[in-house]
């Protein structure tokens, strides 16, 4: 069986009347494998959320494929998605739905057979302890336990890949642990995991490899012990900041 | 297109019960709707009432003046005589004032009756005549006319003034010039029968007149004319209140990328949402109408009479299934509407506008004359109100009805289509965080392309216009196709850095092409004559139109090397880098490959500025267009180019008037063009990266 992740010479090219045009994400190449966190370390800008959302077949790649669980992501997004669950900052819930409500909604969006919706449903509510809260409208809930049921409806229909887009992002120390925490089970349970982030310490801790991305594209793709080798530097930062100073001289001699 | 019933189940569940719990939305759509509506025609229907009342138990004052006030006066008493005869009121009664105008000014009188001799009359209508046009001068209008009839010498005239911009004035001039003919018509009777008339003069020639129409026929065309406007008044209020919710409002609140990252399909999402506002809009169109229909029901909104006959039951079920797809087609503009915009602020923003454009159609049964029968069963919307004006009087097609429904229905699906196409739209669809590095390149290029050619023909137009007629036509060649063209070209390849061995489709091709185009040149030139004479049968098309296809702007005295040289190969290398290399690569991916061609050939034909050859060039270029699409090079488009003009300054040259063909050949001619695109097609390696492919 081929990785669940394979993403090659992905490129996103946008076009903006006022700015032209921007290479967002410049010929991408990694793979993730089951039970792998894949960290993309860069920058805010650096192309890390246009890369995952074209994962997740929100943008369309300008080249390049990306193939997830063997689906191509423009030719059979649809399967693509299903076999994939997203999460981000900016992907809410419906605040007038319970937690159990928008935990049956994705998964039968998602495609699991209605007789298995309940029990499903009852599965993760008893994995992120929310039954106390389940039958709560979202927006009565607090922000961890808005964080629990999000983390729940990116499962809802059990996939096998997971993009987790700067998930830490707004929320405070003991909620971002937790958030690590439940990653790394995740991980542990076999899924393959993309994750994005621009701070270090999240990376070191999290990532099994880790590519840094600066300016559409990745200049080191390695585990954390192969990158501290192969830089002679012992912390992630030093690393990314050696990269991308290699980056920012290769591009201004014209490379 | 499929849809997976369970998916367009549970979003349809998720968006209804998303918006059940939104208590304001439900108040603001159903129940304030719900209770403005009647309140606001019964207070109207009451006021007016309460109007038309005072006005007719008022006594109006009446101030009389001039030269024959007596007259005046003594006509107003026998019209009071014959009205009381008649046992009806005389509402009038003359209020003495030194000054009647300022009276009538400060409301203290209704009205004031001037009585004037013939002569006062005319001098007066003079004088007002001249008043009223300075005035109009002035302000550029007219006031309202008062009628004035011819005056006969010796016979004195009563005037009637009033103030139009007072309801008891009004009412009270038309209650007094009803007073008057009654007294005129008396007056005459009176002056016929003494003059030994032998019959009652007021028998002769009576006018009767019978409406034929039953009275749920004329309730049914009053109705018929505004139930669609009502109805779709409803439902676009209706309508939109879930619908700027569904797509801009899940914008707003980050739901919709949610949405879009899960595995349900764009259409299964616009189907669902489609299927919410429909259901609302049909909701609340229905709870408002039987909502009138209760308070109809009370009497407390008056209707025309014969109002129940007017809608029997099948006749109510008939209008129901007219106006579902209606409702399709208002639920799919709505979502539409709120697809593009990008927040809710602005889907509301642009809701004004669209309810006005979907008012308009509903008004057409107020058009004179307007019938199913013509242009406007094909007029969405307009269809369905005519079609419901027709029902309701009883006088209908059902094949036209049909046909209307169809329409709606087509219209309605045309709408969703374009709904799903904004889901997949990324700039519509998600947030962009586009950042990274800004730089100009082949993206650019597709999209300013078109841009770039506009101002590449007006830079064309501008030096040729300026240039001297009498310019040497090899300096008006090298500044057209050396300076501006080829100048231009390589200018958007630098810029945008493209690679030129792409944008000009510089490839090899197989030795076959060589035969199709050795054919195919004279066999498009001689078939481009024969379209043209061929189009000649059903619209004119001008001799010089003809003559452009055979380069007719042969010059005189250049050697014949030199013809070739500038008006052949230079063309044909030149004009082809620039429109079937770069403005085809630049298209080639926002147009199906036939459009292509046709919008290469037109852009081609209208760089060709003179007016006759436009369409003439826009022939070749769409040929030309399609041979290098076909073969992925340019190099067989170039010789064909270059063939083609060789030919026709050859037989321009030869003195062979190619617009005077006879119709075997032509016909002969385009069946050889026929057959280069048949080798074409056989061994054809298409341009790469077309808009066939697609990627989703």
């Amino acid at each position: 069986m081929s990785q669940p992740v394979v993403v090659q010479g992905l490129t996103k090219v946008f076009f903006d009347d006022a700015r032209g045009e921007i290479r967002a994400v410049d010929g991408v190449d990694f793979s993730c494998q089951a039970g792998e966190i894949f960290g993309l370390l860069g920058a805010n800008g650096a192309g890390k959320t246009t890369t995952l959302r074209m994962i997740a077949t929100v943008l369309a790649p300008t080249a390049g494929t990306a193939l997830v669980m063997g689906h191509d992501v423009q030719r059979e997004a649809e399967q693509a998605r299903r076999a994939l669950g997203f999460y981000s900052a900016t992907t809410a819930l419906y605040p007038r739905l319970t937690a159990r409500e928008t935990l049956e909604f994705f998964a039968r969006i998602n495609g699991v057979p209605a007789a298995a919706v309940r029990a499903r449903v009852d599965e993760l509510v008893a994995r992120f302890d929310l039954g106390e809260y389940a039958d709560t409208r979202v927006d009565k809930l607090s922000t961890g336990m808005k964080q629990k049921v999000s983390i729940a409806r990116t499962l809802a229909h059990d996939p096998p890949v997971l993009v987790f887009d700067e998930p830490t992002v707004g929320l405070d120390v003991l909620n971002a642990l937790e958030m690590q925490r439940t990653i790394r089970q995740l991980r542990d349970e076999g899924k393959a995991i993309l994750f994005s982030t621009h701070i270090m310490s999240e990376a070191e801790r999290l990532c099994d490899r880790i590519a840094i991305i600066h300016r559409g594209r990745i200049h080191a793709c390695d585990t954390l012990a192969a990158l501290r080798e192969a830089t002679g530097q012992h912390y992630l930062e030093d690393i990314f900041v050696y990269h991308v100073e290699r980056a920012e001289e290769q591009g201004e001699a014209g490379l | 297109m499929s849809f997976d019933l369970a998916a367009v189940a549970a979003l349809y569940r998720n968006e209804m019960r998303h918006l059940l719990r939104d208590r304001r939305t439900i108040v603001v759509s159903i129940f304030l709707p719900l209770a403005v509506m009647p309140i606001m025609l019964f207070s109207s229907h009451w006021l007016e009432q309460r109007r038309k009342a005072r006005l007719e138990t008022t006594t109006f004052a009446v101030a009389i003046d001039g030269s024959q006030a007596e007259m005046v006066r003594s006509l107003l008493v026998q019209a009071q005589r014959l009205r009381t005869a008649r046992g009806e009121a005389f509402r009038f009664r003359e209020t003495p004032v030194a000054e009647p105008l300022a009276a009538l000014g400060e409301k203290r009188v209704a009205l004031v009756l001037r009585g004037v001799t013939a002569a006062e009359a005319r001098a007066a209508a003079g004088e007002e005549a001249a008043r009223r046009e300075l005035e109009a001068d002035r302000r550029g209008e007219g006031g309202e006319e008062e009628e004035r009839e011819a005056v006969l010498e010796g016979v004195p005239v009563v005037e009637v003034l009033f103030r139009a911009d007072r309801d008891d004035s009004q009412a009270a001039a038309t209650a007094m010039g009803e007073v008057l003919r009654e007294v005129r018509s008396e007056g005459r009777f009176a002056l016929l029968r003494s003059a030994g008339f032998p019959r009652d003069p007021a028998t002769v020639l009576p006018v009767t007149r019978d409406n034929v129409a039953t009275t749920g026929q004329v309730a049914g065309l009053a109705l018929g004319r505004l139930v669609t406007a009502l109805l779709l008044l409803f439902m676009l209020s209706g309508g939109a209140v879930v619908a700027i919710d569904s797509l801009a409002g899940e914008k707003e609140r980050g739901t919709l990328e949610t949405l879009l990252t899960s595995g349900a399909r764009r259409q299964d999402i616009v189907a669902a949402k489609l299927l919410a506002i429909f259901s609302v809009a049909l909701l609340i169109a229905l709870i408002q109408v039987a909502n009138l229909l209760i308070y109809v029901g009370f009497e407390l909104i008056p209707v025309p009479a014969g109002f129940a006959a007017a809608v029997p039951p099948p006749v109510a079920v008939l209008l129901f299934f007219l106006y579902l797809p209606v409702t399709a087609l208002v639920a799919a503009g709505l979502l539409l509407l709120s697809g593009y915009a990008k927040s809710y602020k602005e889907a509301q923003l642009n809701f004004f506008p669209v309810f006005l454009l979907g008012l308009l159609p509903a008004l057409a049964p107020l058009l004179p004359g307007v019938s199913l029968r013509s242009a406007v069963v094909v007029v969405p919307i307009a269809n369905a109100a005519v079609a419901a004006k027709e029902i309701l009087v009883g006088v209908f097609d059902w094949p036209l009805l049909l046909v209307s429904w169809v329409v709606n229905a087509a219209a309605a699906l045309l709408l969703a289509r374009l709904a799903t196409r904004a889901l997949s739209n990324e700039r519509l669809a998600s947030p962009l965080a586009a950042e990274g590095e800004r730089v100009p390149g082949p993206v650019a290029f597709q999209r300013q392309v078109l841009r770039n050619f506009a101002v590449l023909w007006g830079v064309l137009l501008v030096v040729n216009s300026n240039l001297p007629a009498s310019t040497d036509i090899r300096l008006q060649l090298l500044v057209n196709l050396g300076v501006i063209f080829l100048g231009g070209t390589l200018a958007m390849v630098r810029i945008y850095h493209l690679e030129p061995a792409q944008v000009f489709a510089l490839r090899p091709v197989p030795p076959a092409v060589w035969l199709a185009v050795a054919v195919g040149a004279p066999a498009g030139l001689l078939t481009g004559v024969g379209v043209f004479q061929l189009a000649s049968l059903f619209v004119p098309v001008p001799r010089e139109m003809l003559e452009a296809l055979g380069e007719a702007l042969l010059p005189e005295g250049l050697p014949f090397w030199q013809v070739v040289v500038f008006l052949c190969l230079a063309p044909g290398i030149v004009e082809e880098l620039t429109f079937r290399g770069a403005l085809l690569h630049g298209l080639r991916r926002r147009f199906h490959p036939v459009v292509l061609a046709l919008v290469v050939g037109v852009v081609f034909g209208v760089f060709h500025t003179s007016l006759f050859r436009i369409a003439p060039t826009a022939f070749i270029g769409v040929l030309l267009a399609g041979v290098t699409l076909l073969s992925g090079s340019i190099f067989p488009a170039m010789v064909w180019h270059a063939l083609n003009n060789l030919l026709g300054l050859a037989a321009a040259r030869a003195g062979l008037p190619l617009e005077s063909l006879e119709p075997p050949l032509l016909a002969a001619a385009a069946m050889a063009l026929a057959a280069a695109f048949w080798i074409l097609w056989r061994t054809r390696s298409v341009y790469p990266d077309l808009r066939g492919e697609r990627r989703r």
